[in-house]
């Protein structure tokens, strides 16, 4: 069966959306909407998308698509989630998955009564290291997480960071937790996998770094404690080289993630006596690094090493629940886990935002 | 006669603000995007005590904003543009901008008196150059490009941002000139352009070789462009822009490098590109992206297939370069040179 997809919102973001699409061979991209028509019209253009619309009613009765996925800014997700699972669609909806908790539990709560399946595209979750994290805590070789420090860097003189520096209007500034709120899922959801608590200690200090004028916060440090593991969550947007890191402290052994080099390192134990135990171990993690390069020089032989390839790999697992009628691939219990972090950070952060 | 620059702070509009004054016209709105750029405005501000020079700060991105630009504007000259960035962004900042000041037009409250007239700064990048073979002439008669999909997302907003222009002068009647400049450099502006070549991490791969290059100096770009805007027989027509005694690219890459510094690059024959260019789209497809396609034949044969450019057209208005290219391209070396000491 071949699924027929959707997509509403042609921003920026929705151009990954397509790449990764259509790198899956059993489903088919039939057409894309966007308020804006001239949007809609340059991302089917550019993609050769067969048909484009501004009128997302109009396409979900036309397109009669099975999954719709929704990149649109966040303050819609409610909407076009209630929208797209009235015309029977499943929903792939780009993070954040809403500005507040309570909306992304409603939207949780609308895949659920409508029986559609929902996923949020949190892709780092699926790249390499975090497969090979998961693998080394669910085989035991970590032992028990006791500490985990999760850490984004960001630019904002890239692409994105200008455009929302010189708008002013932008949509990321009228969310609650503003900058921090569209990048920190990525730091949150790298988390809660280690984190069993549903209601953690959470202390959150956020402040301005970028010199000059503006409202925006730019740097943000987290602290969250759990029964059995605490966690940093990071969010840096002054430190170079502009990374994303995750480092998880275990009962047995200690994991670095490092997901712009896309390798996973284990501490290493002093095994020798004495001055010798100082000698051994950087050639012992060189060893480990030389190896994680080879894989990934494997990788891209065999094309595998995209950008997006975590995007890719949570698309498919995504698709295949649908047409498996399996479980989804990321849990709704875990959204709203990561959801829930987040409000309570930016309570802290930003405490004059009306919620 | 009230004339709305948008764009005003950049580059290319502070120029065309300075050359308006030259030229006599004097009730100018300075519509620009970031109040910081507003410095040089206001120094020309002070060189023309008589003209009156308003600063009109927003987003075109607003139609509130794009409401206040147009009011009582008679002659508009559009330069805002979206340069660089994600395809999306160009084609918010050209072409829905474009869209929301056209809108803005057609629902203002008040018109002026005379037929409104705008001034579109394009591109030589609508241009369908790629299938007219190596050494083609490109001109004002040259056909716009039929495949933008296959050109950089840039060519491709640009050549979207004509068409929309074009469909609303038919639908309202305005008096619509365009001009498409070449590669406009100077003071204030970048090293190079990519009918140079293009920076792969620490190398410079220089793809021009003896193509000329269709540079205009920000001062010749910007006279050119008042005196289109001023002409009452430029209305309906398109103009290129580029200056006379052009350079070519190694030409201009060897004097950068006597001028400002030195730096390491490969120069690659056309045949050569065009081989690399087949190789990297293959493996392109084949790998599913996994390296961009930054060279194809189809951008190869569009950027570096060694055209020759006329600028008849522009000479018929009466413009001649106010500056002369090796001394336009003196100051502009002074200037990086200038830029890479204060970097260093």
């Amino acid at each position: 069966m071949s699924l027929k997809i959707a997509i509403v919102g042609c921003g920026k973001i929705a151009d990954a959306h397509v790449e990764e699409i259509r790198k899956i061979p059993s489903v088919q991209l039939s057409a894309v909407c966007d308020l804006e028509p001239i949007m809609a019209e340059q991302l089917a253009v550019r993609y050769g998308v067969p048909r484009w619309y501004s009128d997302v009613a109009c396409m979900l009765e036309s397109e009669k698509p099975d999954v719709l996925h929704i990149t649109t800014p966040p303050q819609s997700h409610l909407a076009l989630t209630r929208q797209a699972v009235a015309a029977g669609c499943h929903v792939f909806v780009e993070k954040p998955v809403a500005p507040r908790h309570c909306d992304a539990q409603a939207i949780i709560a609308c895949a659920v009564a409508g029986e559609r399946k929902l996923a949020v595209n949190y892709w780092p979750r699926f790249e390499a290291p975090s497969l090979e994290l998961r693998r080394l805590h669910e085989t035991g070789v970590l032992g028990t997480p006791v500490h985990v420090e999760s850490y984004i860097g960001y630019d904002l003189s890239g692409e994105f960071g200008m455009a929302l520096k010189r708008d002013p209007e932008h949509w990321v500034r009228r969310l609650p937790g503003k900058l921090f709120q569209n990048v920190i899922d990525h730091v949150v959801n790298k988390i809660t996998p280690f984190l069993t608590d549903d209601q953690p200690f959470i202390e959150a200090v956020a402040w301005r770094a970028e010199p000059g004028e503006g409202d925006l916060l730019d740097e943000l440090r987290v602290i969250i404690r759990g029964a059995q593991t605490s966690a940093y969550a990071t969010f840096c947007a002054h430190a170079r080289p502009v990374g994303q890191t995750l480092r998880v402290y275990g009962t047995k052994n200690t994991a670095y993630a490092d997901f712009a080099a896309r390798t996973v390192v284990l501490g290493r134990k002093q095994g020798f006596p004495s001055a010798l135990g100082r000698l051994f171990p950087p050639f012992l993690v060189a060893k480990d690094y030389l190896r994680q390069g080879l894989k990934n020089v494997n990788s891209f032989s065999h094309a595998r090493f995209h950008f997006f390839d975590g995007m890719r790999r949570l698309l498919t697992e995504f698709y295949l629940s649908i047409e498996q009628d399996s479980a989804p691939p990321i849990s709704y219990d875990e959204i709203l886990r990561v959801s829930a972090i987040m409000e309570r950070i930016f309570d802290q952060v930003y405490p004059e935002v009306q919620r | 006669m009230k004339v709305l620059v948008t764009g005003a702070g950049g580059f290319l509009g502070v120029r065309v603000v300075e050359r308006l004054l030259a030229h006599g016209y004097d009730d100018i709105r300075c519509f620009l995007r970031d109040r910081g750029k507003a410095e040089k405005l206001l120094a020309l501000s002070e060189s023309y005590p008589d003209a009156r020079l308003e600063l009109c700060s927003g987003n075109l991105r607003s139609k509130s904003d794009c409401a206040r630009a147009v009011a009582d504007a008679s002659l508009i000259v559009h330069l805002a543009a979206g340069l660089k960035g994600a395809a999306a962004e160009l084609f918010v900042d050209s072409v829905v901008a474009s869209r929301n000041l056209l809108d803005a037009l057609e629902e203002r409250a008040s018109k002026p008196a005379e037929p409104t007239r705008i001034v579109l700064v394009s591109s030589f990048g609508v241009y369908g150059v790629a299938s007219l073979g190596r050494g083609a002439r490109v001109d004002e008669t040259t056909p716009l490009e039929d495949h933008p999909e296959l050109r950089d997302p840039y060519s491709h907003s640009k050549l979207r941002q004509e068409q929309l222009f074009r469909d609303y002068q038919q639908k309202d009647g305005f008096e619509l000139v365009v001009l498409r400049p070449g590669v406009v450099y100077g003071p204030g502006g970048g090293a190079f352009s990519s009918r140079i070549g293009l920076q792969i991490g620490p190398v410079f791969f220089h793809l021009g070789g003896r193509n000329l290059l269709p540079l205009t100096y920000v001062v010749n770009c910007a006279e050119a462009i008042v005196l289109a805007a001023g002409d009452p027989g430029s209305a309906g027509e398109a103009y290129n822009v580029h200056d006379d005694d052009l350079p070519t690219a190694s030409a201009y890459l060897r004097e950068y490098k006597k001028r400002v510094k030195r730096i390491r690059s490969v120069s690659l024959p056309y045949f050569v590109t065009r081989m690399l260019a087949r190789s990297l789209e293959a493996y392109h497809r084949r790998s599913q992206g996994q390296l961009p396609a930054i060279l194809t034949p189809y951008k190869v044969a569009s950027a570096w297939a060694g055209n020759r450019f006329g600028n008849t057209k522009l000479h018929a208005l009466g413009w001649r370069p106010l500056v002369a290219t090796p001394d336009a391209m003196a100051e502009t070396f002074e200037y990086l040179r200038q830029q890479d000491a204060k970097k260093a």
